[in-house]
């Protein structure tokens, strides 16, 4: 493809389309990953968007929706009393059609094996917990019917949503609800309308459903069910957005220095042009024609490539990821060609400009080169393209900033090592041996600081992701450890926690500390009085009129953090509030707070804003208050616990001596919490194998900008008589020095900069990591000494005078 | 010591043409250089002379026929014995002057000395740049030199070692005519001093004129 260019540009050409498949692949395969995150949280609403209310849904909603091609389904969930063995016992009846769920995964254990259905027209399913106690029973009266019991209900993805449903499900077909005469007017009867299908139709229902919400109706979208689920997905979509980054920044540098080699490289004829009578902006304009044409090429390769890429990715690790990734979509290809577009205007663009003001006398006297091709002003196009794209790929100004100044703060960390070094090294110009290869570095500063940072971010980058990669991912599996606990027991009453606990102890049960606990709505922020009406947003108005569950301690959790304010002393009265809940609902700190606790109005100041890591499953509160506070209050207590198997011997023990406790199982949610969490770990995996590309590359065009250098050397040192086993020893010693400063510096920077990424995007505690320093000493040794070994045998190859001539 | 330093006998270069088959630059030249003799090759731009010149230093390997350098055939040799045999023994003046541009003009003569182990490489240089008139310019980049004083600097690192045979290709072809000819006095008077032989290509008559013979080549033959 590259013979009929100019040598400068091959590089060029090559860096882009790797810089552009880099970019696609990285944006379709994450597209699809994150797509497919998405739908892992659809699964846990058994739909893309949910709409509830307390009265049956009304046909004109359904028409909408399938006006808009979408998959509809109905669900109606009531609570209901059985008899069993002449003892009641209150159940949640869960009626569903029959193309229940339209996301996530229904699974029914039956006789004749697993079903994936839900139990048709006269059949019932029960939840494990309640087939236990029906002791062999096969029908069951759900109100007026009678139901045939077909099995136990495994899995059911809506599970999430209810997490604080207190009685056990019972699943039974839609059809049948009529027959139960269970659902009159005035029934505890929550409808809900499942919709999925294209996402644009989906939003467009979203549009037409908002305009027309009733007043105690819901909408329920991906993400709203369960904050533990959107802490997950939003941890697995930030270090995608990272590692894609990362690999955007090491083919702009690529770019750059090949820019740069072309730039050397075209320099005499632009002279011989510029003396033949061109203007100057004739002689740029030629040249820059040149680079669009191969943006435009690279561009095309590589978005063809990296759909390629992608599908490849998807092949080897598809099953992992759950088998059925949506398919790619096209939104991908303008993001990947805008950014080559800027790549190129951010990194390509200021060294071409250069050309610009070649003198022409450069015909007669060859060193002289183009004024002002400094690194200053280039390096600020870099930034600003850079920073551009960073802006583009994650929308988070916060973020870009930090990336942008901390990878400003690697580039000049090498700079002042790379000048330290040239010191160091000058009075090895004045030796022989080995000392010839490592003064070189010495003899041309300029690019010796170029290759340094070039070497230098490629293996800072690449072990900052190793670093975060295994860190963040252990540490964040580390946040749900395989014994978090997956039963919540509430409503303890306080005159029972002694005795509770000591049944615990006995059964050998691990538990959480009992929270002292109370139920209360918010009534007012200062003076204002808190109406949900007033609030635009529907999430807040639903979090204004719901009534929150108020927890008490002076105990700050271990997966709380002190976002502002500080945490209240000992006799202090105050609020805690959840940072996002505070932002919800306009809670700034210092507010006062008042809480209609059972007709008592509970009021103090906020006296801290935190954040809660609600994917470690462990108890945590929207607002905690001073012990204090409670003094008066009625309340009881919570606790969590872990029980291997779902027939432990403590639950009917509970059940019988503590019959006002409700135990919650959470391990289906829990499930689907570590699903995420391996999809992610996996996504990651593949996403790090394009910045590993992207890293080869930058090191690649390190070398390749000293070739011409080189080539000249390198016949010059044979022809003086110099074995190729020597040439190359001295060039090995250029090459592993330059790597081996590269990689010490990049493993200190790597460390740092994944403590504060660990520290502020991801909120995990990580530490210094003694291997890497080792591992990135001898890594960028062997990478870079590889890369020169490589970049050296086929010149040591040539007749020298084939390099002279 | 083996009198003759160069001997060539039926010495062919064929390369493949742009356009498809081959073209024969050498078409089977012999040629013999007696030590401490200068040898001038003279010939139009294209006839193959400095083809001729890299063959007969190893710089290349010939397509037919045999080379002898230093008493050493080099067709048995391979490329890095052919580097040992011409290690601190020959050296060469190019007319681009190929010197190391991130080099002093004292590293520059300082290199082959530090490439054959000689003792005080820097010391020899110094005296030499100082024999070449450079004694004020040793720390001068090339870059930073005239096209005379980078011919110079080539010069002294030439003879540094000083070898027993020196290739020398057009070296005054980039220069002015009184730069040519200082370039030229310097490069007889130092051949002179050392006893080294010179084989010299050309297409100056006079600068050939003053070498102990003078060869002509004519589409690819010696005549």
């Amino acid at each position: 493809m590259s013979s009929w260019l100019p040598r400068g540009l091959r590089l060029l050409l090559w860096s882009l389309v790797v810089a552009v498949t880099a970019l696609s692949s990285v944006g379709f395969f994450a597209e699809r990953v994150q797509r497919a995150l998405l739908d892992e949280g659809a699964s846990v609403l058994a739909a893309d968007l949910v709409v509830e209310q307390g009265r049956p849904i009304p046909e004109a909603w359904l028409q909408q929706a399938e006006s808009l091609e979408l998959q509809t389904s109905l669900l109606v969930s009531f609570p209901s009393v059985l008899f069993l063995a002449e003892r009641p016992q209150l159940v949640q009846v869960k009626a569903v059609q029959d193309n229940y769920p339209l996301r996530g995964r229904l699974q029914i254990a039956t006789a004749g094996g697993e079903l994936g259905t839900p139990p048709g027209r006269g059949q019932v399913a029960v939840a494990a917990k309640l087939a236990r106690l029906l002791q062999g029973a096969d029908r069951l009266d759900i109100g007026e019917a009678e139901l045939r019991l077909v099995g136990r209900v495994l899995a059911e993805p809506d599970v999430g949503g209810n997490l604080f449903a207190l009685a056990p499900r019972v699943l039974i077909n839609w059809q049948d609800t009529g027959r139960s005469a269970l659902l009159g007017p005035a029934s505890r009867a929550k409808y809900r309308l499942l919709v999925a299908g294209e996402r644009a139709a989906v939003a467009g229902f979203q549009r037409w459903m908002k305009a027309r919400l009733p007043s105690g109706a819901q909408l329920l979208e991906v993400g709203s069910g369960r904050p533990e689920l959107t802490s997950a997905i939003e941890r697995g979509q930030r270090f995608l957005n990272l590692a894609a980054l990362c690999a955007s920044l090491l083919a702009g540098v690529a770019i750059m220095l090949a820019t740069r080699r072309f730039v050397t490289l075209v320099l005499d004829e632009a002279a011989i042009l510029r003396t033949l009578g061109m203007t100057s902006r004739q002689v740029l304009w030629r040249y820059l024609r040149q680079l669009l044409s191969v943006t435009l090429l690279a561009s095309g390769c590589g978005l063809v490539l990296g759909y390629l890429v992608q599908l490849g990715l998807v092949q080897a690790i598809g099953d992992l990821l759950g088998g059925n990734l949506p398919a790619a979509g096209w939104k991908p290809l303008p993001v990947a060609l805008l950014h080559a577009l800027i790549l190129v205007l951010g990194f390509a663009l200021p060294s071409l400009l250069a050309i610009r003001r070649v003198p022409p006398l450069r015909v007669l006297r060859r060193e002289l080169g183009p004024v002002g091709l400094s690194y200053g002003v280039s390096g600020l196009f870099a930034i600003l393209g850079y920073t551009l794209l960073v802006f583009w790929q994650v929308q988070d100004a916060v973020l870009a900033s930090a990336m942008t100044l901390g990878m400003l703060g690697v580039l000049l960390v090498f700079a002042a090592v790379a000048f330290v070094l040239l010191r160091l090294l000058r009075p090895l110009r004045r030796r022989g041996g080995v000392a010839v290869g490592l003064a070189a570095l010495a003899r041309e500063p300029g690019l010796t600081l170029m290759q340094l940072a070039g070497f230098g971010l490629g293996i800072t980058l690449l072990l900052l992701l190793t670093l975060v990669r295994v860190d963040i991912l252990e540490t964040w599996e580390t946040t749900l450890p395989g014994d978090a606990p997956n039963y919540f027991l509430i409503n303890i009453q306080p005159h029972e926690a002694e005795s509770l606990q000591a049944l615990l102890r006995r059964q050998g049960v691990q538990a959480s500390n009992l929270y002292p606990t109370t139920r209360g709505r918010l009534q007012g922020i200062g003076d204002r009085k808190v109406v949900a009406q007033d609030y635009p947003s529907p999430r807040a108005r639903r979090l204004a009129a719901r009534e929150f569950s108020l927890g008490f301690g002076q105990q700050l959790q271990a997966d709380n953090r002190v976002l502002s304010g500080r945490w209240f002393g000992p006799d202090e009265r105050g609020f805690s509030v959840e940072q996002d809940l505070a932002e919800q609902l306009g809670i700034r700190l210092g507010d006062r707070l008042s809480f209609d606790v059972a007709g008592q109005v509970l009021s103090a100041p906020v006296t801290s804003l935190r954040s809660v890591a609600w994917d470690s499953f462990n108890v945590n509160f929207f607002v905690q208050g001073s012990p204090g506070l409670l003094r008066g209050l009625p309340h009881a207590l919570l606790t969590s616990i872990y029980l291997r198997d779902d027939d432990h011997p403590v639950l009917k023990q509970l059940g019988q001596d503590f019959p006002a406790v409700s135990l919650i199982g959470i391990g289906p949610l829990l499930d689907k919490v570590r699903g995420i969490i391996a999809k992610g770990a996996l996504a990651i995996e593949g996403v790090f194998m394009f910045t590993l590309l992207a890293a080869a590359l930058v090191s690649l065009a390190a070398v390749q900008i000293s070739r011409d250098q080189r080539e000249q050397e390198i016949a010059l040192l044979r022809t003086f008589g110099a074995s190729r086993q020597r040439v190359l020893r001295l060039v090995l010693s250029e090459f592993l020095a330059l790597g081996l400063v590269a990689g010490v510096l990049a493993a200190l920077l790597a460390n740092l900069l994944s403590l504060l990424l660990a520290k502020r995007l991801f909120d995990l505690d990580t530490g210094f990591n003694l291997t890497l320093w080792a591992s990135g000493s001898l890594a960028g040794m062997l990478l870079v000494g590889l890369l020169g070994y490589l970049a050296s045998r086929p010149i040591l190859k040539t007749p020298p005078m084939q390099l002279l001539r | 010591m083996e009198d003759r330093v160069i001997r060539a006998k039926a010495l062919k270069k064929r390369v493949k043409a742009p356009g498809g088959g081959s073209l024969d630059i050498l078409r089977g030249v012999d040629l013999q250089v007696n030590a401490g003799e200068a040898v001038a090759i003279l010939g139009a731009s294209g006839s193959g002379k400095s083809t001729l010149l890299g063959l007969l230093a190893g710089l290349d390997r010939p397509s037919g026929g045999e080379v002898s350098l230093l008493g050493q055939g080099l067709e048995s040799l391979d490329e890095d014995q052919c580097a040992q045999l011409r290690l601190g023994r020959v050296g060469f003046v190019f007319q681009s002057f190929q010197l190391m541009p991130g080099m002093s003009a004292l590293e520059n003569v300082s290199l082959p000395l530090q490439l054959a182990g000689a003792a005080d490489p820097r010391g020899q240089a110094r005296r030499l740049l100082g024999e070449v008139g450079l004694q004020d310019r040793m720390h001068h980049l090339p870059q930073q030199l005239s096209g005379g004083e980078q011919q110079r600097v080539a010069i002294a690192r030439a003879f540094a070692g000083p070898p027993r045979v020196l290739f020398a290709d057009e070296p005054t072809g980039n220069l002015d005519s009184v730069t040519g000819e200082q370039i030229e006095h310097l490069l007889f008077g130092l051949r002179d001093r050392f006893g080294t032989a010179l084989v010299l290509v050309t297409h100056e008559q006079r600068l050939a004129g003053r070498c102990d013979r003078i060869l002509h080549m004519r589409g690819g033959e010696l005549a």
